[in-house]
């Protein structure tokens, strides 16, 4: 077993029914009205990449694809906006899976923040050739707040991949 | 399965599946043929009406904890407030009353005076009131959610009001609930008259303008518009019922380089802040699209006889905007309102 660096621990297998919920619940946080802020982190993209990254034979182009249309109906936006950007992040996602991890938390953030922008460009050139208005340029931010937030959901997503094998009582979780 | 995880199942070696690229070639096009299916053809509307039902239980969750803080904050509001607000619904009650009351007199002496002048009789349009879930997060265009559907019966292009005015027209149907494009969206266009002068034009949406106006194009640059002036439905459309405030005018730009004035509105209805709103049943009696050749006689005789006659004309002139604003302004210059022209239009 190949051990990457800062990695002490290996991980658990992760549990298909938690990837699942936690895409569902970021599709979830993405659909509480917050008016129509073209800044806003888009967490699902953020998750998809994720599990994209660390699961690519679980959650793949397919299932971007599929959560884009649910995105799409959801927004009541052009139906494929989101299902093109997705997918091509999931694309990417998968191109990089192998490298990106044997980087620290913080270069990993770095690494990631291309694919949100080239995935929110996506979306503003289709929208801008489909006749629609200018969000404003707000829409820059979002593919840098979902960077920053890379470090905290990677925390927070293997947080039960990284509980003990056997709970005892030095560790209850 | 990244390194240094601990599997019970180790990753399959030579059963892949396509690869990666093969997958994004695939999935692209299929999203782009989606987009165009969507944008020109308007083919996927079952599509969407499947996955909107699908995501019906996750948008109601999802709007929960929104509706709970707003309902809370609502719940902790203080006795002051909510008095003043009764106080002031009431004096809004009591000067409808009145009006309401003359309204009655008014709608049977107009019924009596129709039938006099062998006009076609103003249908009630029956409403169905509905909430506002959510201002739809697409950045991209101006649109609402409201909570009533296809199970509700509503229809695509049903015209959407508010207390003040027209919010905007149903665009699309899903099971159990719709969506509404705003009367500020770029994509919406809507036929006004001006109350002041009786002259027709098209307001369109103008989402560049901060927080979101109307536009009145094609408007000459010395017709006569005043700034604060009232545009209401003209009821030419077939779609939204007469007499709907929809918009008042904000600013007119006259530029020396163009013929034509900018005429920024302003929409009467609260389009960004509705709690409430009402679907009217669309008036439907779309008057058949005359063969383009046919109409373009029929709207040069028209021409000539409202040349002679000063207002009339017949309502094979509505085939062009420009030609009705001229029309209008003929209406002005001889001196016969324009609201009897509207009514000459509108006998069949």
């Amino acid at each position: 077993m190949i051990m990457r660096p800062g990695h002490q621990q290996l991980l658990l297998p992760v549990n298909p029914l938690f990837l699942w919920a936690s895409l569902i619940v970021a599709l979830l946080i993405n659909m509480v009205p917050l008016g129509r802020a073209a800044w806003l982190p888009d967490l699902l993209a953020l998750a998809i990449v994720f599990w994209s990254v660390h699961q690519p034979a679980r959650i793949g182009i397919g299932a971007a694809f599929v959560f884009g249309l649910l995105m799409d109906v959801h927004q009541t936006a052009l139906l494929g906006q989101h299902a093109l950007s997705y997918t091509t992040l999931g694309f990417f996602a998968i191109m990089i899976h192998r490298r990106l991890l044997w980087y620290p938390l913080l270069s990993q953030a770095l690494q990631v923040l291309p694919l949100f922008a080239i995935s929110h460009l996506i979306e503003v050139v289709i929208r801008m050739i489909g006749g629609g208005i200018f969000p404003g340029w707000g829409f820059l931010i979002a593919p840098v707040v979902e960077a920053a937030l890379w470090p905290f959901v990677t925390l927070l997503l293997l947080a039960p991949q990284r509980r003990a094998p056997e709970p005892d009582a030095n560790r209850p979780l | 399965m990244p390194l240094g995880t601990l599997d019970r199942t180790a990753p399959p070696l030579f059963n892949q599946g396509p690869s990666a690229l093969s997958k994004l070639i695939f999935f692209s096009a299929l999203a782009l043929f989606l987009m165009v299916a969507d944008a020109r053809f308007n083919i996927v509307q079952p599509l969407r009406a499947g996955i909107g039902a699908v995501l019906y239980p996750i948008q109601w969750l999802a709007l929960k904890p929104v509706q709970l803080a707003m309902g809370g904050g609502r719940y902790l509001e203080d006795l002051q407030t909510a008095q003043s607000k009764e106080a002031d619904a009431r004096k809004a009650l009591a000067l409808q009353s009145e009006r309401a009351g003359q309204a009655d007199t008014l709608a049977q002496e107009n019924a009596r005076l129709r039938s006099l002048l062998e006009l076609r009789q103003i249908t009630q349009t029956p409403g169905r009131a509905a909430e506002v879930l959510y201002d739809a997060a697409d950045p991209y265009t101006r649109k609402l959610v409201i909570d009533q559907g296809l199970t509700n019966g509503i229809a695509p292009g049903s015209p959407v009001i508010d207390e003040h005015g027209v919010v905007g027209q149903v665009t699309q149907v899903q099971p159990f609930t719709s969506e509404i494009t705003l009367v500020i969206d770029r994509d919406l266009s809507i036929p006004v008259q001006n109350v002041r002068t009786g002259a027709r034009s098209v307001a369109f949406g103008d989402a560049s303008a901060h927080g979101g106006g109307l536009e009145l194009r094609f408007t000459a640059a010395n017709a006569d518009v005043q700034e604060g002036d009232l545009l209401t439905t003209s009821g030419v459309d077939g779609v939204y019922p007469a007499g709907l405030p929809v918009a008042k005018i904000d600013r007119i730009e006259r530029r020396a380089d163009s013929a034509f004035a900018r005429i920024h509105c302003v929409p009467m209805a609260h389009v960004t802040a509705a709690r409430y709103v009402l679907v009217l049943a669309p008036t439907a009696n779309l008057a058949p699209k005359p063969a383009p050749a046919a109409a373009a006689d029929a709207g040069v005789a028209a021409k000539k006889k409202a040349d002679k006659s000063g207002a009339k004309s017949d309502k094979t002139g509505k085939s062009d905007k420009a030609d009705k604003a001229d029309k209008a302004d003929k209406a002005d210059k001889a001196g016969k309102p324009a609201k009897a022209e509207k009514k000459e239009g509108r006998t069949p």
